[in-house]
């Protein structure tokens, strides 16, 4: 069926960022309304199409790259989901101060987003999926760098992050459809091995680096100090997760149909453990809200690795699920950090505290996310790792240990931000905070809400939208009503007793709530490490950027010498040319006469000698 | 006899009338003299029954470099007429040996005797030129008319400028 | 009904002459709606289909077909006269040189309308000097000295070439009898090769170049656009010596000769001399007018290079670059026309920053640069990688690769020549200039619409449009 209704998500939000980007100065608050009324139509959109299965083809180029859209299950999920959020983070967007009038930027390069978010999930061709990917890695640069001076910087380090690992996926997508002969996404159908297994490493990594994995990770907490913090909100924490974890299970289910036994599998598990386990390490010893949080959104896509990567019915479920839990509590902090950050000035935790009396609702939103992503019930966050771990638990006791450790960390670690900042005495910075405007804490509130009620009703976002996504995957399994493993939640349980029995070991040693897990950053070993961390020596693109300099010292010297062949001997030898063509050219009819003569009989002279025409 | 009289008579007259349109001092004349040399040539092909061919004369000449010339007039000052004395003497001295020339390629051409295979075509003796020109080559005569046309235009746009003037 | 592309013109040219002084004034309205009714016609099945006409009107039943290349020909020749009207109007003020201009309008485009359409070798002649005629009263047009020393040399340099064609088509009529393709042909087939023929072809080629203004041919080309006024240049660019060069080669190589060894060398040993030395020479130039004549040059050597390979995709490519070329080419006459209205004058070296001055050209401008240099995705890439993907496939490694070092150096004239207009800082004197008229900048607009809309559906164009016109 023939729906014009797809193209409409994609062109509708991008000729609105159109609008927003050619409309005069003064009509802020016009621009604003476009961008909630474009929001909420896609939502609204969204919801309509949503238990339908739409496409939209029109038949573009050569070579098999047709523009072909597909809304169907899993897509209208990720849709709806990505709607929802932006329209939440659009009312928020309006009340938040930009530098410099940077808003009308900020609303054009959103709304761009949102439209090439949209084609990116929509697209059921790979060349057509791979358009819109690219151009959100340009968005993201442009969100970024709007920032400020030193923003553009980190901008570029995502620009050459996020681009090399598209560069592979690229090559990855060529391979694929090299290997089936086709590029449209529902007819691709590879077998793993040698070839295959390549091509389903380098789409991996491009949809990892988008979900933002270890080791695609280090502009997400250089970004979350320099950039506008809604950006922070709206993509790496939720629709580039959704993206990315959306791409890497259609590769692991559709496109290659992973199994359990595979190696691929286990590479998959590993780096879903190891970015738990190194980041949520990180996230640990942060002294600032945002960078804390943006730890925690590299440490949570471990997770939801993991999940896909177990390649069984209840992992996958779990990591789906875990992706759209992620998305409301990391965005929804995220948010309450932006709060935070214009009712006092900061997001420094030595200079927060005693927040709670003076933001109530915020305090409330932030204590309901938290405890989603420590995994408290009955919270969502918990669900989802519940079935994560048991998925985890079935491949190997290792991956489990890995995951309950994260989980065990991320709990001490929200425990010493929310004490830093929310509790303890009041800082001179936040003697004089107000709550947030309505504006701001609407969405907070919305998502929070949903926090609890996907955690209490968790049947509905597990039977009716994920499940139904990748039904073909389920062995016929249900578990939109399974009651979480009793030993496992016993474990979980004593775990989440012991982070805060540690929290408050830690607080006491130290006298206060931020430095409650200090003990851990000055342990002998790993205080080494950390401080190695913070002065980015495991920042795989400073590696690359102190190679790239002495390559680009060897190559500079071998440049100069090309150069001067360049800049002296061809324009010299063009000029010359040119020059004596012009003497030529004198205007005189004998001489025109002349070359046309001379034309006429040396053509005439070959034709006779060929004796043929 | 008297067919072949008529015949010379024409090729006469188209001689005298392609020599008055070279020696003639005033190009207007000149170009005239071209329209009346090429409506000779015109006749003497249909005499010589060749009606195709003297369609084609037709088109060519009358229409086409009639337009050119006047174009050419329109884009030329004349000449002062000491300057036309002096013009005609120079180009006797300057090009007295093509004539000769002329001739002479004449007798190395004969000489040579060159054969070429050629499929002439069923001479058309019965075609009268009116069945030529409107049942065989309409196309051709639409043509004209356009070709005639633009000359009128570029007569009155060329011309009436320099009048003013 | 093919009749009517040429018999409608007619009628309102006729009927023009009757109208008041008031009347008058619609001249243009009325060539702007000939050249909309074109383009309708060519895309309307009726129009173009060629039924027999029955009765009374079989008197205007004329032997005229069309096939996919004569379409293509059909439609660059109307957007060029639409757009050259929508330009003339602030280079043609007087009232009644307007009159004029649009009648001569009208016969232009008769004549090459007759050309593209005719089927017959004498009848091709003849409209082919209705179209150069009507061209050189064009130039002339403003009568003042250099447009007259222009319209002179392009009427010398005619003249020779139709001496040229003429003796050719004297020698094929000595063949063959009679002057339709197909008697030709059916001559040809008889007797192929005989001395008389060879020449004839020889003759004819070096006719048809010198109109195509090929190297090295084209000694009157530069001075000929050079002095035209504005809209007259973009006709002679854009269609004039592309339909009485260009198309008639082609239509005379595929329809008649047939491609051999030696016609395909000389072909391409006239496409790549024309590429590079008409590039090299566009460099040198000051004048900007004379650059782009230089680069029509240049692309005209492009358009052979793809039609030497001989083979569909070296045809297809040709015939894309032929109608590319005809709209960035116009675009570029037209941005100069606009530099020219506003600045008064087209010498490079005396202006600078004009894009802050005048958005759209410059905007507009720049878009057309690249599409002349071939950079995607614009769709002078498109017809450029054809012809260069043409060349490869026949083997003709050496040319293809020349071929691209020749758009490098198309790519070079022309940031010098945005470079020496546009960019920079705004010379001293130039401070009062604004953006050109609604008449430059609309037809500004529409075609840099064109090359990025082509450029974009590309594929699309290309199957639907371009690939059909070499399927026989």
């Amino acid at each position: 069926m023939m729906n014009l209704s797809l193209p409409l998500l994609v062109l509708g939000p991008f000729l609105a960022g159109c609008v927003v980007m050619l409309a005069p100065q003064r009509t802020r608050f016009l621009k604003q309304a476009l961008v909630l009324a474009v929001t909420a139509a896609d939502l609204v959109l969204c919801l309509r199409l949503f238990p339908q299965e739409v496409t939209f083809f029109c038949p573009w180029g050569a070579y098999g790259i047709d523009f072909s859209l597909r809304f169907y299950r899993f897509s209208a999920f990720i849709l709806t989901a990505a709607g929802g959020f932006a329209f939440l983070i659009a009312i928020y967007s309006c009340v938040f101060t930009f530098a410099k009038e940077k808003s009308r930027l900020f609303f054009t390069f959103f709304l761009f987003s949102l439209s090439l978010v949209n084609g990116a999930v929509l697209s059921d061709n790979l060349i057509i999926l791979l358009f819109f990917w690219e151009g959100l890695l340009l968005t993201v640069f442009g969100l970024i760098a709007i920032g400020g001076p030193t923003a553009f910087k980190t901008g570029v380090k995502a620009l050459v992050i996020v681009g090399v690992a598209d560069l592979c996926m690229m090559v990855g997508i060529a391979l694929v459809g090299h290997l089936s002969g086709t590029f449209a996404i529902s007819k691709i159908q590879v077998p793993l091995g040698g070839l295959g297994s390549l091509a389903f490493v380098l789409m991996m990594i491009g949809a990892i680096s988008k979900a933002g994995s270890m080791p695609f990770h280090t502009w997400i907490p250089d970004a979350s100090l320099d950039a506008p913090l809604p950006f922070m909100a709206f993509l790496p924490a939720a629709l580039e997760k959704l993206l990315g974890i959306y791409l890497l299970a259609r590769i692991c289910l559709d496109l290659f149909r992973l199994v359990p036994e595979s190696g691929l599998s286990m590479a998959l598990m590993i780096i879903g453990s190891v970015t738990i386990l190194l980041a949520v390490m990180m996230a640990l010893v942060q002294k600032n809200y945002k960078k804390l949080l943006s730890y925690h959104a590299i440490s949570q896509v471990g997770y939801m690795i993991l999940g896909i990567g177990t390649a069984v019915p209840i992992g996958i479920v779990g990591g789906l699920f875990h992706m759209i839990n992620h998305a409301m509590y990391k965005s929804c902090l995220f948010l309450t950090s932006g709060a935070v950050e214009r009712q006092s000035g900061t997001t420094d935790l030595e200079r927060l505290g005693g927040l709670a009396g003076k933001m109530p609702v915020t305090f409330l939103c932030f204590f309901v996310a938290a405890a989603a992503i420590s995994g408290v019930p009955p919270f969502n966050g918990f669900f989802s790792k519940e079935l994560v771990y048991d998925g985890a638990l079935e491949r190997g006791l290792v991956f489990y240990l890995a995951a309950i450790l994260g989980s065990f960390l991320t709990a001490a670690s929200f425990l010493k931000l929310g004490h830093a900042a929310y509790l303890g005495p009041r800082s001179e910075t936040t003697q004089t905070a107000k709550e947030a405007p309505v504006f701001m804490l609407i969405p907070m509130i919305v998502i929070a809400a949903g926090c609890v009620f996907f955690g209490l009703h968790r049947s509905f976002p597990i039977g009716q939208l994920v499940q139904p996504a990748v039904e073909n995957h389920l062995e016929g399994q249900d578990f939109s009503f399974l009651m979480p493993n009793t030993k496992l939640v016993a474990v979980t349980i004593i775990m989440l007793l012991m982070a805060f029995a540690n929290h408050v070991f830690g607080a006491k040693m130290k006298g206060s709530g931020l430095k409650a897990v200090d003990y851990i950053h000055d342990a002998p070993v790993l205080s080494g490490i950390y401080d190695r961390a913070e002065r980015r020596c495991f920042d795989p693109y400073e590696w690359g950027r102190a190679m790239m300099r002495g390559f680009s010292y060897l190559l500079w010297r071998l440049d100069r010498g090309i150069d001067w062949i360049y800049n002296a001997g061809f324009p010299g030898c063009a000029q010359v040319l040119a020059r004596t063509l012009k003497r030529w050219h004198s205007g005189s009819y004998v001489t025109y006469l002349g070359w046309s003569l001379g034309g006429l009989l040396i053509l005439v002279i070959f034709l006779m000698s060929t004796r043929s025409f | 006899m008297l067919a072949l009289n008529i015949d010379i008579v024409v090729l006469f007259l188209m001689a005298l009338s392609a020599l008055w349109t070279v020696m003639t001092r005033s190009l207007l004349r000149s170009a005239i003299g071209l329209a009346l040399t090429s409506a000779m040539l015109t006749i003497l092909m249909f005499r010589l029954h060749a009606p195709l061919a003297a369609v084609f004369e037709l088109s060519v000449c009358s229409g086409l470099i009639s337009v050119v010339f006047i174009a050419t007039i329109s884009l030329t000052q004349p000449m002062s007429q000491e300057k036309v004395l002096q013009h005609m003497k120079d180009r006797l001295e300057r090009f007295w040996y093509l004539p000769i020339l002329l001739i002479l390629t004449g007798i190395v051409l004969s000489f040579l005797n060159l054969k070429f295979n050629l499929i002439l075509p069923a001479p058309e003796i019965e075609k009268d030129p009116r069945i030529v020109l409107w049942n065989q080559r309409p196309l051709d005569l639409l043509g004209q008319i356009i070709m005639l046309l633009t000359g009128a235009f570029g007569i009155v746009i060329l011309f009436r400028e320099a009048k003013k003037k | 009904m093919l009749s009517l592309l040429i018999l409608i013109p007619l009628a309102f040219l006729l009927l023009m002459n009757f109208l008041t002084l008031k009347g008058r004034r619609m001249a243009f309205a009325v060539v702007m709606a000939l050249s909309f009714f074109q383009i309708y016609a060519v895309f309307c099945p009726t129009i173009m289909a060629n039924r027999p006409l029955h009765g009374l009107a079989s008197v205007f039943d004329f032997t005229l077909a069309v096939d996919g290349l004569s379409r293509i020909m059909l439609l660059c020749i109307a957007i060029v006269i639409f757009i050259a009207l929508l330009v003339a109007a602030p280079f043609v003020k007087e009232e009644d040189k307007r009159f004029y201009f649009a009648g001569l309008m009208i016969l232009e485009l008769m004549g090459l309308n007759g050309v593209v359409m005719v089927r017959d070798i004498f009848s091709m002649y003849v409209f082919w000097e209705v179209a150069a005629a009507a061209s050189f009263i064009l130039i002339a047009l403003q009568k003042k000295r250099d447009p007259l020393e222009g319209a002179f040399k392009y009427l010398i340099f005619s003249s020779v070439a139709t001496v040229f064609v003429l003796s050719a088509i004297a020698i094929i009529l000595l063949i063959s009898g009679d002057t339709s393709f197909a008697a030709i042909r059916e001559a040809l087939r008889v007797s192929p090769h005989s001395f008389l023929i060879t020449l004839a072809v020889g003759i004819f080629l070096a006719g048809l170049f010198m109109k195509a203004g090929v190297m090295p041919f084209h000694g009157y080309l530069p001075d000929a656009y050079a002095s035209a006024p504005a809209p007259v240049s973009i006709l002679l660019a854009g269609v004039v010596t592309k339909t009485l060069g260009v198309y008639t080669a082609m239509r005379i190589v595929i329809d008649l000769f047939g491609f051999s060894a030696s016609l395909q060398s000389i072909l391409l040993c006239i496409g790549l001399i024309s590429a590079i030395f008409g590039a090299l020479a566009a460099m040198g130039q000051k004048d900007l007018k004379r650059l782009l004549a230089y680069s029509s040059i240049s692309q005209v050597g492009y358009i052979f290079l793809g039609f030497g390979c001989g083979t569909p995709l070296g045809i297809a490519a040709a015939i894309f670059h032929i109608f590319n070329h005809t709209v960035f080419k116009s675009l570029l006459f037209v941005n100069a026309a606009a530099v020219e209205d506003r600045t008064g004058s087209l010498d490079m070296s005396r202006m600078s920053g004009l894009a802050s001055r005048m958005p759209v050209t410059g905007t507009t401008s720049v878009l057309a640069s690249l599409s002349a240099s071939g950079v995607p995705p614009l769709a002078g890439f498109w017809s450029k990688l054809f012809i260069v993907l043409a060349l490869w496939q026949c083997g003709h490694y050496g040319v293809a690769a020349t071929a691209v070092m020749a758009s490098l150096l198309t790519l070079a004239y022309m940031l010098l020549f945005q470079r020496s207009v546009f960019f920079g800082t705004l010379e001293k004197g130039l401070e009062g200039v604004v953006e050109a008229g609604f008449g430059l900048t609309l037809p500004a607009i529409i075609l840099a619409v064109l090359i990025v809309g082509i450029g974009l559906f590309f594929p699309y164009i290309v199957h639907t449009v371009i690939f059909p016109v070499v399927s026989y």
